[in-house]
């Protein structure tokens, strides 16, 4: 048994196994959701409208879609129904920083309402976010390889989904494997991006911060360290998902915590996930 | 690559170039740029590798709004094409423009999307095998598989 076992119990989750429903995205900058839902019903693939998503779609089906003709066209993305909570979350009007791109899910969900400036350290990931622009026709995203760390300049909106220590239903062996000393290195990192997300932004402007963390130290204690030494505030999330932890290892923690929302895999039949917006005041 | 373009249509088309890469974008896009160099910029368009220029799907897709070299497919020909196998008489609904033997057609499924380009190689009202695929968007399975290798080794 893992002690990230004991952890959970006193979060109040669990570690619970579930399959997270195979989920896609609607590249609406080719197609109508509706259209894709006529195509892909004809070939005989199971659709279910996800029930808290704009254009999003459970789907099942007989053959690997990524052979389809529609995915080679861009006209769907495979996305877990979590990870597509950010971009909605943080719904931006203009110019947008994703910090931490690659491989570019959220920000092709994005450059469907925006212009967005994609950053992304990693070489070998960057090459996935630019074959995904170009699978998605995507005409208006600048990417750079570059440490998110490194920008300079100002921007109303900002997506950081941060570099994270996963959950377990990722990967098998996650819990063997995950470490406090892994978690507490992540966590430091976090508190680095987010600390220069924040600098980033202009006023009144928004932060979406993201992991598929579940651990606090990743999520809602990076977003005690912002609330402590930034001047930002917590805004409300009209999502699926538990409340944020205002309480937990013997910490208590800002009132406002709750409105982050935290998914347990086993309770959304997604991976797991963490969501928070602020604003900077 | 205007070259590339000229064998499609004569229509005028404004581009960005960074190092060897061809990108379309707007010039609203243009001021959103930071002071580093850019990985990806608007619509990739292609690139010289070797001296010869390689479209991209972008490039294809710009073309296929601009052009009428163009061949429509079945849907069993469209699943031919993007696995890489030439198109025959019995896969196509409809060719416009040019069908001389050597001449380059974009490949169009029945919706009118761009599924790549080829070469015609035969004659539509004679021969079985009309045109060779020169560029497919069953590429981008490829390029996925060779993205998780590269991902799983970093991990390693």
């Amino acid at each position: 048994m893992s002690f990230l076992t004991d952890r959970y119990k006193e979060m109040g989750g669990e570690v619970k196994f579930v399959h997270s429903k195979r989920c896609i995205r609607v590249n609406t900058k080719k197609i109508s959701v509706e259209a894709l839902k006529t195509r892909l019903e004809k070939k005989h693939i199971e659709l279910e409208k996800v029930p808290f998503l704009k254009n999003a779609f459970f789907v099942k089906s007989k053959f690997n879609i990524v052979s389809s003709p529609e995915y080679l066209l861009g006209l769907f993305y495979i996305q877990d129904a979590a990870s597509q909570i950010p971009g909605e979350v943080l719904n931006p009007k203009s110019l947008t920083l994703d910090m931490c791109a690659a491989p570019g899910s959220k920000t092709t969900q994005l450059c469907e309402k925006v212009p967005v400036v994609a950053v992304d350290s990693n070489k070998d990931r960057i090459i996935a976010l630019e074959n995904n622009l170009e699978r998605l026709g995507i005409d208006n995203c600048i990417a750079y390889l570059l440490d998110a760390r490194e920008v300079n300049k100002k921007f109303d909106y900002i997506l950081l989904d941060a570099p994270c220590s996963g959950n377990y239903i990722l990967e098998d062996g996650w819990l063997k494997k995950t470490t406090l000393k892994r978690i507490e290195e992540r966590s430091y990192l976090q508190k680095e991006l987010i600390s220069k997300a924040i600098s980033l932004l202009n006023k009144d402007g928004v932060l979406v911060y993201s992991t598929c963390s579940l651990e606090p130290e990743e999520d809602e204690f990076v977003i005690q360290f912002a609330l402590e030494n930034f001047n930002v505030k917590l805004e409300k999330i009209d999502c699926i998902g538990d409340n944020g932890l205002t309480k937990i290892f013997g910490k208590k923690l800002d009132p406002s915590m709750k409105y982050c929302k935290r998914l347990w895999p086993y309770k959304t039949n997604t991976i797991g996930f963490f969501v928070a917006r602020l604003r900077k005041c | 690559m205007l070259d590339f373009v000229s064998k499609f249509t004569n229509k005028e088309l404004k581009f960005y170039k960074l190092n060897n890469k061809y990108f379309l974008a707007s010039p609203e896009l243009d001021k959103c740029r930071l002071d580093n160099k850019e990985q990806y910029f608007g619509l990739f368009l292609g690139e010289d590798i070797n001296d010869e220029f390689k479209p991209a799907f972008g490039l294809l897709d710009w073309l296929s709004k601009n052009s009428t070299e163009k061949i429509f497919v079945k849907d069993i020909g469209e699943m031919d094409f993007l696995y890489g196998k030439s198109l025959r008489s019995r896969h196509i609904l409809r060719v416009e423009g040019e069908t001389k033997i050597g001449f380059l057609k974009l490949v169009q499924n029945e919706h009118d999307e761009n599924l790549g380009y080829g070469k015609i190689t035969g004659d539509f009202t004679k021969t079985q095998q009309v045109l060779k695929p020169k560029l497919d968007r069953g590429l981008f399975l490829k390029r996925e598989k060779k993205d998780k290798q590269l991902s799983s080794e970093s991990k390693r």
